[in-house]
């Protein structure tokens, strides 16, 4: 089990320190790949927390109101204002495509290749309807007079601003992700990983459970805050 | 630690190049992308110095109106930026870095040597995107290398048509490219070692720009925000950045926004940035100190623990450069703290550089000349930052010609002196001869002799209040002494010269790469990894069959008992017989 | 060794996927229940807190990683706690001053935007 090796017989910090001091490699057993995307992503989690950051100070310095989001991200069904139900679509769905994420690095070590393959579509597909809703709540936003440079609501204008900035990054994570699912998941189909091991199914994994990571921390300081 | 196995190393793919474009121009050899990277971010460091010698006619002789006062302003940005990004950070990180690194820690290319070629052409893109701005409607942006909004966007300020736009695309595309090489570089020192080399053995170099690069990877986010969000500002109208104003009796449609935020992102930025360029310059200059002072580094620990040290300071100190901002009361007392304390692992590494010399059996080899006025340049920048890192001294001197001398002599002239050394030091190397020593020492002294005739009298300048960023100092300065006056033609001369005379060290590089004396594999007698390589130059793939191992650290001089004067890094210990 | 990579028991996944919903939910009902004030903003952030963490954990396997890798990712981060916190210093700061130099009334301002 692979567990054994990666579990350190020391303590952290003796182990850590161990590790340092070796030879070749810092990280043990960690492939140059994975090793890449975790430090990109906290590189990416810099660009995001100086957004997160700029929005705090940007609602914090406003003396214009700020609109109450489960108003503004309502939506009605039958009659009847749901708040938030478009969000909680959203995030049912990027959670959802978390999992099959996950079940398709596990496959993957599996050596199970269908499995992979068929389980990375479908996180593509949950990440294109995710960005297909993100489409129509813009869209709805921006017909009931919410723009990035204004709106009708007499509220801060920065609210949009931040708003559109924010989400439209992330959703180009998101697309950017879609792209990258796919083009992994028929690059293992096609066999190209058969001989070189499947850890770049973990590697995108990391990818993307680092866009729904981003968007736990939209949800709530955007929706809910 | 299993002797047989190097996980990733052995079975590494290199591309073989075949035709003359992928071994040249889309190489994957990092090797060849250093030399790419060295090349360009000299052709765009020659702008920026030809402006900054415009400038210095326009100061010192106004009425011969060589320019107009946009001209101005715009040569003042490029020139800043131009320098700041495009050549020194560059040049460190992108040549030094992508030369240094695979051969120091004696793996055979980068982890990705792909993306080490975007990693270049990207930066390519991001210096063509840079000097376009010279050639859209307006000009380049003229709102200083610090873009503060809101004059930035507002009208009166030259290129806020279109140069802003192409300077914060150009610095966005730029991140990019970094972020590309900056995680090779990365995951090469951790992951790509060979046997025997523990991070404890590295070089001072790679220890270096291992550290800048990792916080280019955690500072250049934040330019990367603020460039995006201003774009969006000038753009579609949000007011991020943009206050309520009114501009040329106009009242803008912007309202809200915050500008102080705009300095907080780009200093978060900025004061690691002023690392990012140092540090890789430390660890050269430690490297052509100890070769050529034929001793060991002093205090090897204590200066890889400085260069730490150092790193994780610089993420809080940034609000240095803005106390007279308007910023919160209490942070002055707050980041003048944290700037002073980060004097002193900066002062542990003065010290060491000078013991190190102590008592030395020193050879004034040209390297070793750029690497010593380096540790005198760098003493007296640093001095001056200690002046500028207290409130109440700062207050008076901000804005001043001070402070032009005081970057100037910290970041401007010392890591070009040591880019200047270490390509003279690697030289060999990477070409297989000597450059020219008579034209090295020349180049040297009107350089060094120049630039402290240049930048010395401006702390002067400073004292008596010339104020930076001025196109026309006569009209303004009626009150200044004639000898600031005269002070500034005296200036003004020198840079010409000092200017003109960077045309011999291009010349050298050219003439020595097809007339210089051919190099030995070793010319300095250096221990560490990258002069031990089967050829020279190195070839693709750089070690031949067996990748190299390492038994000890890179700083074995002068050991007594041992026939040599020197240790390679890859000579196995003598068991004690 | 290094290509068998991060294998764990698929039990473990699906438990932490259906706390992820579990903890979604429970933001949920914190806004619609009204919670308001401090309560309100300590149950989001520790409902965020707590998914971050679980997909950080399991899902990106940081849990099964070696301590080296951990505090590698993690540490630096802590610049980012520094900016965050001076500057909601810095904010309350700006926002003092101008209710200082434009006016009392905190929901005023500067200048009325002037609309397209
Ligand atoms: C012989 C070499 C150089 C000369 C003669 C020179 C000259 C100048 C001049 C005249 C200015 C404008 C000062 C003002 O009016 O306020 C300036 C600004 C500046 N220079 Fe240099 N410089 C040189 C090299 C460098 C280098 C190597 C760097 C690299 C860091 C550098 C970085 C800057 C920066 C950041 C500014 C500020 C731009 C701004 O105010 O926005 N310079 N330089
Ligand atoms: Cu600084």
């Amino acid at each position: 089990m692979a567990e054994a090796t990666n579990q350190n017989p020391q303590g952290a910090i003796e182990s850590t320190v161990v590790d340092w001091s070796s030879d070749q490699t810092v990280f043990k057993g960690v492939p140059w790949g994975k090793a890449m995307m975790w430090i990109f992503l906290l590189s990416d989690t810099f660009i995001f927390t100086c957004f997160l950051v700029s929005y705090m100070t940007i609602r914090m310095t406003t003396g214009a109101p700020w609109p109450e989001p489960s108003l503004v991200f309502g939506l009605t069904v039958f009659g009847m204002n749901v708040p938030l139900l478009l969000i909680a679509i959203m995030t049912f769905i990027l959670i959802t495509s978390s999992g099959t994420m996950a079940l398709a690095v596990n496959m993957g070590y599996r050596g199970n290749k269908n499995g992979v393959f068929w389980l990375m579509l479908a996180t593509a597909l949950l990440g294109l309807s995710f960005v297909g809703m993100q489409a129509f709540e813009w869209s709805k936003l921006i017909s009931e007079g919410i723009y990035a440079w204004e709106n009708q609501m007499e509220a801060a204008p920065q609210f949009g601003s931040i708003f559109f900035m924010v989400t439209g990054f992330h959703g180009l994570h998101v697309s950017a992700g879609v792209a990258y699912l796919a083009i992994i998941a028929f690059r293992v189909r096609m066999g190209k990983y058969d001989k070189k091991g499947y850890d770049i199914v973990e590697i995108t994994g990391l990818y993307w459970h680092f866009v729904d990571l981003v968007w736990v921390f939209i949800f709530a300081f955007f929706y809910l805050w | 630690m299993a002797q047989a196995e190097i996980p990733y190393q052995e079975s590494m793919e290199l591309s073989h190049p075949h035709s003359w474009w992928t071994k040249y121009w889309f190489s994957q050899d990092h090797k060849v992308i250093a030399v790419q990277y060295g090349i360009t971010a000299i052709a765009v460091g020659l702008v920026a110095l030809v402006l900054s010698d415009l400038m210095r006619i326009q100061i010192a002789f106004p009425e011969w109106e060589i320019m107009s006062p946009d001209f101005y302003y715009q040569a003042i940005t490029m020139h800043g930026m131009i320098m700041v990004i495009y050549l020194l950070t560059a040049f460190l990180l992108g040549a030094f870095g992508n030369f240094c690194i695979p051969l120091m820690c004696g793996a055979r290319d980068m982890a990705f040597p792909f993306v080490n070629m975007l990693s270049y052409h990207v930066y390519l893109l991001s210096v063509l995107i840079l000097l376009v701005g010279y050639f859209v409607p307006g000009g380049p942006t003229g709102a200083g290398w610090t873009l503060y909004p809101p004059q930035t966007i507002t009208a009166g300020t030259p290129g806020n048509e279109w140069g802003i736009t192409t300077m914060l695309a150009s610095l966005a595309v730029f991140i990019v490219a970094f972020t590309m090489g900056g995680l090779n570089y990365i995951t090469t020192v951790l992951q790509a070692r060979t046997r025997g080399m523990t991070l404890m053995r590295m070089p001072l170099t790679v220890w270096g720009i291992f550290m800048a690069t990792f916080l280019g990877l955690l500072a250049f986010p934040a330019l990367f925000v603020s460039a995006i969000m201003m774009l969006l500002d000038k753009w579609i109208g949000t007011s991020f950045f943009m206050p309520a104003i009114v501009s040329l009796g106009e009242h803008l449609e912007y309202s809200g926004g915050q500008p102080l935020l705009f300095q907080h992102l780009f200093w978060f930025f900025g004061h690691p940035e002023v690392y990012i360029v140092a540090l890789p310059a430390f660890g050269v200059v430690s490297d052509i100190i100890s070769v050529n002072a034929r001793k060991n580094i002093f205090g090897y620990r204590l200066m890889v623990w400085a260069l730490v040290a150092i790193g994780i300071l610089s993420f809080i100190v940034w609000a240095h450069h803005m106390f007279v901002a308007g910023m919160h009361p209490f942070f002055g007392f707050f980041f003048a703290t944290t700037t002073l304390i980060i004097a002193v692992p900066t002062a542990i590494k003065v010290y060491n550089w000078i013991l190190t010399l102590w008592r030395a059996n020193v050879r004034l080899t040209v390297p070793m000349l750029y690497a010593l006025s380096f540790v005198l340049t760098f003493i007296l920048g640093g001095i001056t930052g200690l002046f500028l890192g207290n409130v109440i001294i700062d207050v008076p001197l901000s804005d001043t010609y001070f402070v032009v001398a005081h970057f100037h002599m910290v970041m401007g002239v010392a890591p070009i002196l040591v880019i200047f050394g270490g390509i003279y030091h690697w030289y060999p190397k990477i070409t297989g001869r000597m450059l020219n020593d008579r034209i090295g020492r020349v180049h040297f002294w009107i350089t060094f002799l120049g630039t402290y005739i240049i930048y010395f009298p401006m702390h002067y300048l400073g004292f008596i209040g010339t104020p930076r960023r001025y196109f026309d100092n006569l009209g303004v300065s009626d009150f200044y002494p004639m000898s600031a006056h005269y002070l500034n033609d005296v200036i003004t001369i020198v840079a010409l010269v000092v200017g003109a005379s960077q045309l011999l060290y291009i010349y050298n590089l050219v003439y020595s790469y097809f007339r210089g004396e051919k190099a030995s594999p070793n010319p300095w007698g250096a221990a560490s990894l990258e002069w031990c390589t089967p050829q020279t130059p190195p070839e693709h793939g750089n070690w031949g069959d067996t990748l190299p191992t390492v038994h000890r650290w890179a700083y074995d001089y002068s050991v007594p008992g041992h026939d040599k004067d020197f240790i390679a890094q890859n000579e196995p210990q003598r068991s004690p017989a | 060794m290094a290509s068998q990579g991060q294998q764990h028991p698929i039990k473990v996944y699906f438990l932490v996927w259906f706390l992820l919903f579990v903890f979604s939910a429970g933001s949920y009902y914190v806004d619609i229940a009204g919670f308001e004030g401090m309560a309100r903003w300590f149950l989001i952030l520790v409902f965020m807190l707590l998914k971050a963490g679980f997909i950080v954990a399991v899902f990106m396997h940081m849990k099964w990683e070696r301590p080296a890798l951990i505090l590698a990712i993690l540490l630096p981060t802590l610049f980012l706690l520094v900016l965050m916190y001076l500057m909601a210093f810095e904010a309350d700061y700006a926002y003092a001053t101008r209710v200082l130099y434009f006016g009392a009334d905190p929901n005023a301002v500067a200048l009325p935007p002037v609309t397209h």
